[in-house]
């Protein structure tokens, strides 16, 4: 899978670039419109990760370009501008998503295996974690057969959790996963842990949680 | 009071005085005029017959009557008497013009009087001329009748007439308040279209207003700018360091106490990024960069938001009690907001709520107003920190570091943006109140 960094801040681009590659991607990197664009045009490339704020034209040109020439790759955008318009024309001219900076790299990559759920229709929408079938598609949990009734919070949890699974995810990284869209007064709370409790103990009521592991002042990992 | 109705109602108050000066004035100024005539024909009269005396062509007459002389004519109103003064006390000094009743065979009239003494032949005489007065007193009342009548209709002409021109006149003031006034001053949707007008003042008046509102567009403008600078300057930094502590969190092979604090780090970089993004989000509103153009049922709001973080109850073990009595559209609106507005008013229940304690949520129509009350059976807020509750940064509860204080000044922000009144109420240890109405 290649993919395209655009960015021209480049220990941004840099620290993209270690996490996607670690998930066995191709990156690429312009620093500026002009290169991205020939870059663009001369490969193929599955996703273009744009930031709009580039030194030589707007990124949201750049996308409009590339969409009237045809270019099949998925685009998210992603921006420190403010300006409320952005995400509605981004989403205009094209765009797959939009994330807004300072955005968790495990969010980037979940959203780009969205993506990539929504455009090819994986072959699979069942991620498998020990006894526990996790429908993405349908938004349910199975275990032997036995359909288990979990939260919408719950589930996000669950299959955020299973994405990165062997990784440890901060409980700030689960947080804003979660409640990432609203901006309200509170970050030090721990609703997360106690989300995290009722899932445990609805999951185990069907089976061994074992590998549903706490990383003690950290934050939880899924082993697989 | 508009100026129009204040303008006619002056000039109609002023008229009905001019117009009530003007008719007490004048039957006394046509009484005047009159009298000054009769008397200058009186004194002529009186010359004539002196005249006409001292030749003595009347000297038989008076002689034969008893030494007296009276004459009228038929309609009495006017007559010629000479009589002798027998006694010099009542005699007169000269001339003395008077009214007075005077009876003339029996019939008693009104008269103007000059009365003359002479001496004629060693004998004292005295002369009175008179000309009736009474058709004076009609022409007064008819003259008054008149101008009344007269007058009245003047005035109510006048009214209509001052009304008219006021409202012509005062046309492009209107416009300018309708236009350029009422509606709230937004530089973002002002019109400055100029609006015509032939008097200077509101030339003048306009032109500023016009003036005031580029300026005010021009330091938006500015304000813009900076936000989307500022944002841009500060998110980028912390993008770069969020990213590195995510990667290295990732790298593995850390010692559980480095990767705790690597966990701090990034929350503390969270803190700081989520109290940028609420100071942006208060300056964007205030700034006009949210647009109001949806429509949502606040009771599909309420559900949502309670969707949202309902589960947080159970943390608590709060109880939740739903009195959704009324359904209310809130029309041009931003969805968004409204949502970030009642999850941080619910969630500033939960958080300030006892444990095992309740939240209650009212939809009700009150006073001809929808409103949505919040109560908490929580800690509860002293009276003299309420007003204080909604400052950017003040945390009342400072041993709980839990908030970074921007959570009430966000629901402030977008209430007003939204025009939504917010009452609170509290009982120290008892709850809080939340009332917002739409």
């Amino acid at each position: 899978m290649n993919v395209l960094i655009v960015e021209d801040e480049r220990s941004l681009s840099h620290e993209m670039e270690i996490y996607l590659s670690r998930q066995n991607l191709n990156c690429d990197v312009a620093f500026n419109g002009k290169s991205a664009s020939d870059k663009i045009h001369a490969n193929s490339y599955d996703f273009v990760l744009l930031d709009l704020g580039l030194p030589d034209m707007d990124g949201l040109d750049l996308l409009r370009e590339s969409k009237k020439a045809g270019i099949e790759s998925a685009f998210i955008v992603l921006t420190a501008r403010s300006e409320v318009e952005d995400k509605i024309t981004g989403l205009d001219l094209g765009a797959d998503d939009y994330i807004a900076k300072p955005f968790s790299l495990a969010e980037l990559h979940s959203r780009m295996q969205a993506i990539l759920r929504r455009k090819h229709g994986l072959k699979s929408n069942v991620m498998s974690v020990h006894d526990f079938d996790i429908d993405i598609q349908n938004r349910t949990v199975h275990c032997n057969g036995n359909s288990i009734n979990l939260t919408k919070k719950e589930f996000d949890l669950l299959h955020y959790l299973a994405l990165h699974k062997n990784r440890v995810l901060t409980r700030i990284q689960l947080t804003e996963h979660i409640w990432g869209d609203v901006l309200e007064d509170d970050y030090e709370s721990n609703y997360i842990d106690v989300h995290v409790k009722n899932l445990r103990k609805k999951l185990s009521a069907q089976s061994s949680v074992d590998w549903f592991e706490t990383v003690r002042g950290v934050g939880y990992r899924v082993n697989a | 009071m508009t100026i129009q109705v204040k303008f006619a109602l002056y000039n109609a108050v002023s008229k009905a005085l001019i117009i009530l000066a003007f008719m007490t004035l004048l039957p006394i100024l046509v009484e005047r005029i009159v009298y000054e005539h009769i008397d200058k024909r009186l004194v002529a009269r009186s010359e004539r017959i002196l005249l006409t005396v001292k030749r003595g062509s009347i000297a038989d007459i008076v002689r034969e009557q008893d030494c007296s002389f009276e004459s009228y004519n038929i309609l009495k109103e006017e007559f010629v008497a000479i009589y002798p003064i027998t006694d010099p006390l009542k005699m007169n000094n000269g001339t003395q013009i008077r009214n007075e009743t005077w009876s003339i065979e029996g019939e008693k009239l009104q008269h103007r009087i000059i009365s003359r003494p002479f001496l004629y032949d060693n004998q004292m005489y005295e002369l009175n001329i008179g000309e009736g007065i009474s058709t004076i007193d009609e022409l007064k009342s008819i003259i008054q009748r008149f101008l009344l009548v007269m007058m009245l209709g003047v005035i109510l002409i006048s009214l209509f007439i001052d009304l008219a021109f006021a409202r012509l006149l005062l046309k492009p003031l209107n416009s300018i308040i309708s236009t350029k006034l009422l509606p709230v001053p937004s530089p973002a949707y002002f019109n400055f279209t100029p609006i015509p007008s032939s008097t200077a003042e509101f030339n003048q008046l306009d032109n500023r207003i016009n003036e005031m509102m580029h300026k005010l567009k021009d330091s938006f403008q500015i304000e813009k700018e900076f936000i989307s600078n500022v944002s841009h300057e500060l998110q980028t930094p912390i993008s770069i360091i969020q990213n590195r502590l995510e990667n290295i969190i990732n790298e593995g092979n850390l010692s559980d106490e480095l990767l705790i604090k690597l966990s701090d780090s990034q929350r503390t970089l969270n803190r700081m990024s989520r109290i940028i993004k609420a100071l942006l989000l208060i300056s964007k509103i205030e700034n006009d960069q949210y647009l109001k153009q949806d429509t949502i049922g606040a009771i599909e709001l309420m559900d949502e938001v309670l969707e949202e973080i309902e589960e947080r109850l159970t943390e608590k073990n709060i109880t939740l009690h739903k009195y959704f009595y009324d359904d209310y559209n809130i029309t041009q609106c931003n969805r968004t907001l409204l949502f970030t507005m009642m999850t941080n008013l619910i969630n500033n229940a939960i958080k300030y709520n006892k444990d095992g304690g309740s939240i209650e949520i009212y939809t009700r129509v009150k006073d001809g107003k929808f409103q949505i009350e919040i109560k908490d059976s929580g800690i509860g807020i002293d009276k003299t920190d309420i007003t204080g509750i909604f400052d950017r940064f003040k945390r009342l509860n400072k041993n709980k570091a839990d908030g970074y204080g921007l959570g009430l000044p966000l629901v402030k922000t977008i209430a007003g943006f939204h025009k939504i009144e917010i009452i609170v109420d509290s009982i120290p240890n008892e709850g809080t109140e939340f009332v917002l109405r739409f």
